[in-house]
């Protein structure tokens, strides 16, 4: 292999000669007729030559491809394939009548003269060249590639080649040539990288007077807070007393679900039953009550027992908005033929 | 703003000729208004502070150096002083400097200015990094830098600039895809032409007048200050069974360099 | 009083800020070797002397090398920290905002728990109630791995604890900011999440561990140190042979 190596050095800038050569030979007996060849060439070309024009013109975009791709391969020192590729474009030349095929020769020409140009800068580099494909190789070799057993069709496809790198390699590699680099070790910390901030309050009650901030409880006039809290309180107790009701509910009859709807909907007051529906909304949020489909996929409520409750708390969280309208409500109070409130207005309404 | 106007005002007695360059840039971005004071700005303005506030700069510019070594990105001036330096910006060259003393003598780290331009700062180690005897303790290694080695080995080696194609093919045969999600690296394509080249280890260049459009690499100016081409040659050496002054160019650079460093 | 650092120092230094966290034996044997390599009297008890310098020039930046136990094997550890929360320390990149909030809920379930514990079950779960940006389920477990890489968690059987790292570093921040849920240990003082509870309701005081197995060793009627109740845990071996530490 080593061998080879220097011929083919040898070859290459020979061979790029020649292909100039082979460029000047054409050129020189039918220069004027590619040149003129949009206008005169044409009609000389028969219908059934379309075919091999279009033949031409594949052929030639492949050998491009193929010089464009495999570009390492083609400069690495140890192999002939620009030879190769050069004698099949020689080939299809003969064959070139129309300018689009001319010019395909002449972006051929020009990717294989760069090719050329670098391959025989290798042979001017002083000592010796450096050829990645051989790095490559023994790099595999230093990251512990296991080549698997002897396959034949070894050398079509380099990129998924037979044989695979340790886990470990990129690593190894890394390791090994750390010597090359004098990086900065880099500093990493987790305090200070957010904000410093006590953990929310674990009881579940406890959780619902969060909800404004402490910044924003302290900055808040004092009168505002006594109103805020009083609110709070409103809904804390009519939080309670809809439980009581399901609970109560409930126990009156266990077995048999207890539909959603049913259960919010005042058949007498649509505002009644939007403000059920918020109180309704803050026993699922703590855990209080459930909410499930039955076999006709409505909805149904049930309470939590204590002993569920902690069970309940890790179980994932789903939520889901319900929109409400009078139209709606009207329907929802036909359909379900709901005649009387399971949950009366509070009597405290006008103190 | 006023700040930035008095700052270029007094920059006029001391220095004529930079003042009217900097009043035509001054509208443009931060890095453009910022003119380095003078010495005896700096002067000046260090006889207004007191000694403990500008220990404390210092100790905030180097914590800020710090954190974005992290990720190895550089350090842009204009963001120091936006982020970090603000209204310590009369007495900003003496802050560099006491910052620059502190990463060589607590954390034996060097201070780089790698874009006189652009005023990009980053840090590299000052210590031996090959030592004779192991270490106890060995630090976690990043595989990311075993890709980088690649890259810029063969950018070194093939003369300082090579196209894309090269570094693409080469990393294919070492079951690196860059159009393919590799499970150490992710994104290929991206670590290599983002990454690498935000970190400023690698330029990625687009070629003039190239149909289809074809992109270079060369190294960064990371790569410049922190990676030692004699150590590669060493390398490579071993790994081809070849001695290294055998490659003769790639040894007189790499020797040219070092001993100019 | 300010003495100057050596580059065995900044050797130190440098391998601390790549590595974390080192036991106390690996402390002295790097110690040693910066030593030797950079040519420095080195004497073996002048750890924590050696130590003492390098945080003399780190405390302006916030920084410290912080001696601490393992609640896992009782050893001592070092690890380099940071000491402060700055705006410029909040410019951090390691994590993004709703990788740290997840952090931190995770924290919240470990410190609130009665065995120093949260469930990868109760992590995933408690990305419900985030406010940032809410994580995927696979990018959740994606962090907890990257989290257990870098140190600031360990796992066993889906069962997560602080790792001596982050309790080291941490320590300060959960006793401020946990301190009605927080529990120190009734042997040595610091805060402690895996440990043994002392069953009187009165009492339940909390022991780590390895302190249980150094407190208890070779003791035949095992008695809480607060309450004189018999101390119904089994008590764990002393682990290891290094030494305890003359802290």
């Amino acid at each position: 292999m080593r061998r080879s190596k220097a011929g083919g050095d040898e070859d290459t800038p020979r061979q790029n000669g020649s292909s100039g050569r082979r460029r000047a030979e054409h050129g020189d007996g039918e220069d004027a007729g590619v040149d003129s060849c949009p206008a005169g060439m044409q009609d000389e070309d028969d219908e059934n030559d379309l075919g091999l024009r279009r033949e031409i013109r594949s052929k030639y975009r492949d050998l491009i491809n193929s010089v464009q791709q495999n570009r390492e391969d083609m400069l690495s020192p140890s192999n002939n394939k620009l030879t190769e590729v050069l004698e099949e474009a020689n080939k299809l030349f003969k064959d070139v009548r129309q300018a689009r095929e001319a010019a395909l020769d002449a972006q051929l020409l020009v990717v294989a003269t760069d090719l050329g140009k670098e391959k025989a800068s290798q042979l001017f580099y002083e000592g010796s060249a450096f050829d990645p494909t051989a790095f490559a190789e023994h790099l595999l070799s230093f990251m512990g590639l296991n080549r698997l057993e002897d396959e034949e069709d070894d050398h079509q496809n380099e990129a998924t080649r037979d044989g695979y790198l340790p886990k470990d390699a990129w690593h190894r590699l890394a390791k090994h040539t750390e010597g090359c680099f004098s990086t900065a070790p880099s500093f990493h910390y987790m305090m200070g990288s957010f904000h410093a901030e006590p953990p929310p309050p674990k009881q579940r009650v406890e959780r619902q007077r969060r909800v404004p901030s402490k910044e924003a409880k302290r900055i808040m006039p004092t009168q505002l807070k006594k109103m805020e809290e009083s609110h709070q309180e409103a809904t804390e107790k009519e939080v309670e007393r809809i439980l009581g009701f399901l609970k109560s509910y409930h126990q009156d009859d266990p077995s048999s679900p207890l539909s959603y709807y049913e259960f919010v909907v005042d058949p007498n007051s649509f505002s009644r039953t939007v403000e059920n529906i918020f109180h309704f909304s803050f026993l699922i949020r703590d855990g209080l009550a459930r909410m499930y489909l039955d076999d006709d996929k409505l909805p149904c409520v049930a309470p939590v027992e204590e002993g569920e409750m902690e069970a309940a708390g890790s179980s994932t969280r789903k939520q889901c908005i319900i929109s409400m309208s009078p139209k709606i409500w009207k329907e929802i109070v036909e359909t379900f033929e709901i005649r009387e409130t399971i949950i009366p207005p509070p009597e405290t309404q006008n103190e | 703003m006023s700040q930035r106007k008095r700052l270029s005002n007094t920059q006029s007695s001391s220095q004529n000729k930079r003042q009217s360059s900097s009043s035509v840039t001054q509208e443009e971005d931060e890095d453009a208004t910022f003119t380095q004071p003078s010495t005896s700005q700096v002067q000046r303005g260090l006889e207004k502070l007191t000694p403990a506030q500008v220990d404390q700069k210092t100790a905030e510019v180097v914590q800020y150096f710090l954190m974005k070594d992290q990720k190895k990105i550089p350090v842009r001036r204009a963001d120091l002083v936006k982020y970090v330096v603000k209204d310590y910006r009369t007495i900003y060259p003496e802050i560099i400097k006491r910052a620059a003393r502190t990463f060589e003598q607590v954390f034996g780290l060097k201070l780089v200015e790698i874009d006189p331009k652009h005023h990009m700062y980053i840090l590299v180690n000052n210590l031996e990094t090959a030592t004779s005897r192991a270490a106890p303790v060995e630090c976690p290694t990043n595989p990311k830098m075993g890709l980088l080695f690649v890259i810029l080995s063969v950018i070194f080696m093939k003369g300082g600039t090579v196209k894309e194609n090269l570094i693409w093919n080469t990393l294919k045969k070492l079951r690196v895809d860059p159009g393919q999600k590799h499970e150490e690296f992710g994104d290929v394509k991206k670590v290599v032409t983002d990454e690498f080249v935000r970190q400023k280890y690698l330029e990625y260049l687009r070629i003039p007048h190239t149909e289809p459009v074809e992109y270079e690499f060369r190294w960064g100016p990371r790569a410049d200050a922190e990676v030692s081409k004699a150590r590669i040659l060493e390398f490579m050496g071993k790994l081809h069974e070849q001695d290294p002054r055998s490659w003769t160019q790639q040894y007189r650079e790499a020797h040219a360099t070092q001993n100019s460093s | 009083m300010s003495r100057q650092l050596g580059d065995g120092h900044r050797r130190f230094l440098q391998t601390m800020m790549g590595v974390y966290i080192i036991d106390e034996l690996k402390a002295k044997a790097l110690y040693q070797y910066c030593c030797e390599t950079f040519k420095m009297q080195c004497a073996a008890d002048r750890l924590d002397e050696f130590i003492e310098t390098i945080n003399l020039k780190l405390q302006p930046m916030f920084m410290q090398v912080r001696k601490g136990m393992s609640e896992e094997n009782g050893h001592q550890y070092y690890a380099l920290v940071n000491t402060a929360e700055t705006d410029i320390t909040r410019m951090t990149s390691d994590y993004a905002d709703n990788e740290l909030e997840l952090f931190r809920k995770t924290m919240d379930l470990i410190v609130g728990s009665e065995k120093g514990t949260a469930s990868s079950t109760d992590i995933l779960n408690s990305t419900d109630t985030m406010t940032s940006k809410k994580l995927k389920k696979s990018e959740t477990e994606h962090l907890l791995t990257r989290l257990v890489q870098d140190k600031w968690l360990c796992e066993k059987r889906g069962e997560y604890t602080l790792s001596t790292r982050c309790i080291i570093e941490m320590e300060p921040y959960i006793r401020s900011m946990y301190q009605d849920q927080v529990k120190m240990c009734h042997i040595c003082h610091n805060v402690a999440f895996q440990c043994q509870i002392c069953e009187n309701p009165s009492c339940g005081i909390k022991i780590h561990n390895p302190c249980v197995a150094r407190y208890f060793k070779g003791k035949m009627e095992p008695q809480c140190p607060a309450c004189d109740d018999f101390w119904p845990h089994e008590i764990p071996e002393v682990r290891g042979l290094r030494s305890q530490s003359k802290k």
